[in-house]
């Protein structure tokens, strides 16, 4: 699409919204809205095994999308682009560039922080197109991105914080524990965080043992941390290798999963069939929490069971709310430019705003259509963007796997 | 009997008589390196850890070996570098998938699996390696190819079952207890099948005809050719035999591992050339033998160091064996220079 | 596609060209299996992000020395492990490459799990000022021109060179050496040192490719120097033919327009189905490529049975 096709788009929109405005309702004969999302899939690579599920969160994001503008009486129609990002920075570069070639308007991903770091520097910080990293890595802080970072997935330094509370109100505070984290960016961030903010609060760290994915056994690992009976197990890992580290736990014969306290990539509605249930029921964690309770969450997982396909995986609800957040952002600018779904990302996810969630997202549409700020509460929580594009939403939840299923037992606000 | 053995002892006096070390043979030298190194762990870390780390490093050599054994077949036999033999494994273990979706019960499917893999490796050889070996191709030329068909095959498994991790629902939970010592049921069961399985292709290598006449094709192609062998029934002989072990190692890996994706065989691979060349190229006894000296440095290196750094000590080990054991535990002395 | 998509596909084949020019080096005129170069390109690419990074020195002068440090590497490896027989050679290398690319992940002064960032400033205001140049010919749209410049002129002066050398005395016992090296060391010459000096040759085009994949995805991380880009390089080599640097060039850019262009396909399959359909593409590929064409596009038939 040429730019001068696009802009008459955009200004036209903007007439027919003004008209909408006027009359209150949406015009049919608007010229529509064709809004592009991308998505940095790991199809292939040594992170492949999160492909399918992230896949499976973009469709279903760009599905229910479309399903509200069509409620909603709106002229907008979302398509979806993915690219395989390899796992390797210089992949996902090219990846990012077919997408851009597509008009892709927002990018969802990639996975890590390098290659979220090469696509940024090599082409959507010149274009202003919003990115959507499911890395959570401090150091994607530290990048000059033009305000294009959005992450819908919590940074290392609040969570830690919560997982402190949950520890202390299930295990006691000031207690011993162990760590074991996946060698990678998120868990050395985590762990390192985490044992900062425990030792201040006059915890004890017995262990820390960090693991290679991609060994075949961990069963030294799982020995190794719970060599010294600690009251508690802290454990940074993905639901790939937690099945063969969670059987490995449970073999040493010493594991307690009530002592057990998982970060946010272990949370799940329902546990998937890979990890063996004995190494994880009874278990604790936290994830970013929904104010407005489980209705949204409970949609989501409803649409993801019938959607049949892959299981649930890590930060599914996060990719599924970004792509949300970004039709949000589309339809209130009125338009598929890049850097006005910049702009616009904040005045969808305000403070104070009329509150909308995916049961109700039609009536968001018409409310961003109509220019009005709204709060889109979602899936993996509310959204409050911080200058840098990170979360700063406080509010976490506990929950305990309990038969298989995630219960919420409490609700924790950090700062 | 006596002619039987003879090829057997001309390699066993030569590895008896390394010119630069001590005159032990070298097993003995290892076995000897092995439990000093297991009397230092126990006096530092007490006999429980210690056996514990030994143990685990059985468990995780015992699958490098398994996955080792029919690569290093391929690789003594016919020199092929088999980059595609992980993948073979990841054949065996997504026929096992395949087969349960459509119905078949567990044992049979994986018995079918495992005859599967070893049909795709037969076919491989009448599809890639053959034609190539006819246009001339060096060694280079089969290396890339090997590389080549290792991607079509894990592609094309991806293609149809997808990237996520799959499982074969076998409970991999339950452990043995001697005393305090603990070992998973089924990596129990997966090292001792893969002990079977290295005596049956040693003595199957060492006492059959097919296995004399293996052997002599790996010494001296042209040679063989003139007396009388049929290097291309051989051939195919032994590629099926790989595929067979490929396939059984695969299926077992899924059973013991419990989860997976078409990855798993990629990642292994480097393990399985390192217990390959450890153990002696074409030794199938070298093969599970290399296997578990990588597994027990790993595991007692997580005694000393942070587990992260197990992949270090295992490449580390591997270079150290190179420079100072060229041949391998088992291997041959060469005759040439 | 765009013009954008090219110039990046113009830029790998660039980077992982001058990869090749020291495996074919290696491999082809020298017959020495080197599986490391993955391993001194992470310590080439590295050093310039540490020196720069943690020692504040100009870029410049730390690609320089970077250049130096994969040298000695190149010489460490060499010295210990020159002696082994070819694929011995060949998994050695791999094991020092892993070696070096898990202690960068593990170790404090690479960064770690957290990378490394912040050492390219230097190379962005040359970027600004060439940008600027080219917006006279209404090509500074294209930000990545000017890397694709400098990597493929640094390539061309390379080959040219490697191509000059080839030429020498010098490189005549290094062929000597790939044919019979026992009847070479007869003649008097010292195989060893020969030896080495190719593989320092080596690891120091591969530091230099090194410092390049830094400037192009601007953040280090051990992942980017993983085996397989080894096997890439060597994919290269085969490909472009045994024995003839310009079939380097030639096989890197076929090797990356395969790689990257099956990307364009358009199917109605999910986007994990196109990926894999992609790789079983690229599979084929190689195996054919291989089958059709042993010796390689510009490979020399004489050429290809020397191998260890």
């Amino acid at each position: 699409m040429s730019l001068l096709c696009k802009r008459s788009i955009s200004a036209s929109w903007s007439v027919v919204s003004i008209l909408a405005l006027l009359m209150g309702t949406a015009s049919a004969q608007a010229q529509s809205l064709d809004l592009t999302i991308g998505a940095l899939l790991e199809s292939t690579g040594p992170l492949s095994e999160t492909g399918p599920s992230i896949e499976k969160a973009a469709t279903l994001a760009v599905q229910v999308a479309n399903q509200a503008a069509k409620d909603a009486g709106i002229p907008a129609t979302v398509t979806f682009v993915a690219a395989d990002s390899q796992g390797d920075p210089q992949a996902a570069l090219s990846a990012a560039r077919t997408l851009v070639d597509k008009n892709a308007s927002c990018i969802l991903g990639p996975a890590t922080t390098p290659e979220a770091i090469s696509v940024l520097n090599g082409i959507t910080l010149q274009r202003k197109i919003t990115l959507w990293p499911q890395a959570s890595s401090t150091r994607l802080r530290a990048v000059k991105d033009d305000g294009t970072i959005f992450r819908t997935v919590a940074a290392a330094d609040l969570q830690s914080k919560a997982l402190v509370l949950a520890i202390e109100n299930h295990a006691g505070k000031g207690k011993n524990v162990a760590i074991i984290f996946r060698n990678e960016p998120y868990g050395d961030a985590l762990s390192k965080t985490f044992t900062k903010d425990w030792e201040g609060r006059g915890g004890k760290v017995l262990t820390t043992v960090s693991f290679d994915p991609q060994q075949e056994t961990f069963d030294s690992e799982a020995g190794q941390a719970l060599a010294d009976n600690p009251d508690a197990y802290v454990v940074i890992d993905y639901p790939e290798t937690y099945a063969k580290l969670g059987a490995a736990l449970v073999r040493t014969g010493k594991f307690d999963p009530r002592k057990l306290f998982v970060a946010d990539t272990l949370s799940f509605a329902k546990v998937p069939g890979t990890i063996p249930v004995e190494s994880i029921n009874g278990a604790f964690g936290v994830a970013g929490s929904s104010p407005r309770g489980t209705g949204a969450y409970a949609l989501f997982n409803k649409l993801w069971d019938e959607a049949g396909g892959a299981e649930n995986g890590s930060y599914t609800a996060n990719t599924f709310d970004a792509g949300i957040l970004c039709f949000l952002s589309a339809v209130a600018a009125g338009s598929t430019e890049p850097g006005a779904i910049r702009d616009k990302v904040r005045t969808v996810s305000q403070e104070g705003a009329r509150q909308f969630t995916i049961e109700n997202l039609a009536d968001a549409v018409d409310a961003a259509a109509s220019g009005e700020p709204i709060d889109y509460v979602g899936v993996s929580g509310s959204f409050r963007f911080a200058p840098n594009g990170d979360l700063t939403t406080g509010f976490y939840d506990v929950f305990q796997y309990r038969d298989g299923k995630q219960v919420t037992v409490e609700q924790v606000n950090v700062k | 009997m006596a002619t039987l053995v003879e090829t057997g002892e001309a390699a066993i006096e030569d590895s008896t008589q390394p010119p630069r070390f001590a005159r032990l043979p070298r097993p003995v030298i290892l076995l000897l390196v092995l439990v000093a190194i297991l009397c230092g762990l126990i006096a530092v870390f007490g006999p429980t850890m210690a056996a514990q780390a030994t143990l685990n490093g059985f468990v995780a050599g015992g699958y490098i070996g398994l996955g080792a054994i029919g690569l290093t077949l391929v690789f003594g036999m016919l020199k092929v570098v088999n980059f595609a033999h992980g993948d073979l494994m990841v054949s065996g273990a997504y026929l096992t998938i395949l087969l349960a979706w459509l119905g078949v019960p567990l044992p049979l499917g994986m018995l079918l699996a495992v005859t599967g893999t070893a049909a795709l490796a037969l076919a491989t050889e009448k599809l890639v390696w053959r034609p190539l070996r006819r246009a001339g191709a060096g060694t280079l030329q089969l290396f890339l190819s090997a590389i080549g068909l290792g991607l079509v095959i894990r592609s094309t498994i991806q293609f149809f079952a997808g990237s996520q991790v799959r499982t074969l629902g076998a409970n991999v939970v339950t452990s043995i207890a001697f005393g305090p010592l603990r070992m998973g049921t089924l990596q129990a069961v997966a090292f001792v099948v893969g002990l079977v399985a290295m005596v049956i292709v040693g003595l199957a290598l060492r006492y059959t005809n097919i296995g004399k006449e293996m052997r002599a094709l790996a010494d001296n192609r042209a040679l063989a050719e003139v007396s009388g062998i049929n290097t291309s029934r051989i051939i195919d002989i032994t590629w099926t035999i790989s595929g067979c072990l490929a396939g059984l190692a695969g299926v077992l890996y899924a059973t013991a591992i419990g989860s997976f994706n078409p990855n798993f065989g990629i990642t292994l691979l480097l393990g399985l050339f390192a217990a390959t060349i450890l153990g002696g190229i074409g030794n199938a006894y070298g093969a599970l033998v290399g296997g578990i000296v990588i597994g027990l440095s790993q595991e007692w290196s997580t005694l000393l160091f942070n587990a992260r750094w197990k992949p270090v000590v295992g490449f580390t080990l591997l270079i150290l064996m190179l420079l100072f054991m060229p041949q391998g535990i088992f291997g041959r002395t060469r005759r040439r220079s | 596609m765009s013009v954008d998509f090219w110039i990046n596909v113009g830029v790998l084949a660039g980077i992982y060209g001058i990869f090749t020019l020291g495996l074919q080096l290696n491999a082809g005129f020298t017959g020495l299996l080197n599986f490391g170069q993955a391993g001194f390109m992470a310590i080439g690419a590295y050093s310039v992000g540490i020196f720069v990074v943690s020692w504040g020195l100009p870029l410049w002068l730390a690609f320089l020395l970077a250049v130096a440090l994969a040298v000695a590497a190149g010489m460490l490896v060499g010295i210990s492990a020159l002696r082994l027989r070819s694929h011995h050679f060949a998994i050695a290398t791999i094991g020092f490459a892993e070696i070096v690319r898990y202690t960068l992940q593990n170790a404090e002064f690479s960064g770690g799990n957290q990378g490394l960032i912040g050492f390219d400033d230097d190379w962005r205001s040359v970027n600004e000022w060439a940008l600027s140049k080219l917006a006279s010919v209404e090509l500074d749209a294209y930000t990545q021109l000017p890397l694709l410049l400098a990597i493929w002129a640094t390539f061309l002066v390379l080959l040219v060179t490697m191509e000059l050398l080839q030429r020498t005395p010098w490189a005549r016992v290094l062929r000597g050496i790939r044919e019979d090296e026992d009847a070479t060391a007869a003649l008097g010459k010292n195989t060893f040192s020969y030896k080495l000096q190719s593989l320092g040759i080596a690891a120091a085009l591969a530091a230099i490719a090194g410092f390049f994949v830094s400037l192009n995805i601007t953040y280090l991380y051990p992942t980017v120097f993983d085996p397989t880009f080894t096997f890439f390089g060597y994919a290269i080599l085969v490909l472009g033919g045994l024995g003839s640097y310009t079939g380097v060039a030639l096989g890197s850019i076929i090797f990356w327009v395969l790689l990257e262009g099956t990307r364009l396909m358009e199917t109605s399959l999910s986007a994990g189905q196109q990926s894999s359909l992609r790789f079983v593409i690229v599979g084929l590929s190689l195996i054919l490529l291989s089958r059709l064409r042993p010796q390689g596009i510009l490979g020399n038939r004489n050429e290809l049975r020397a191998e260890p």
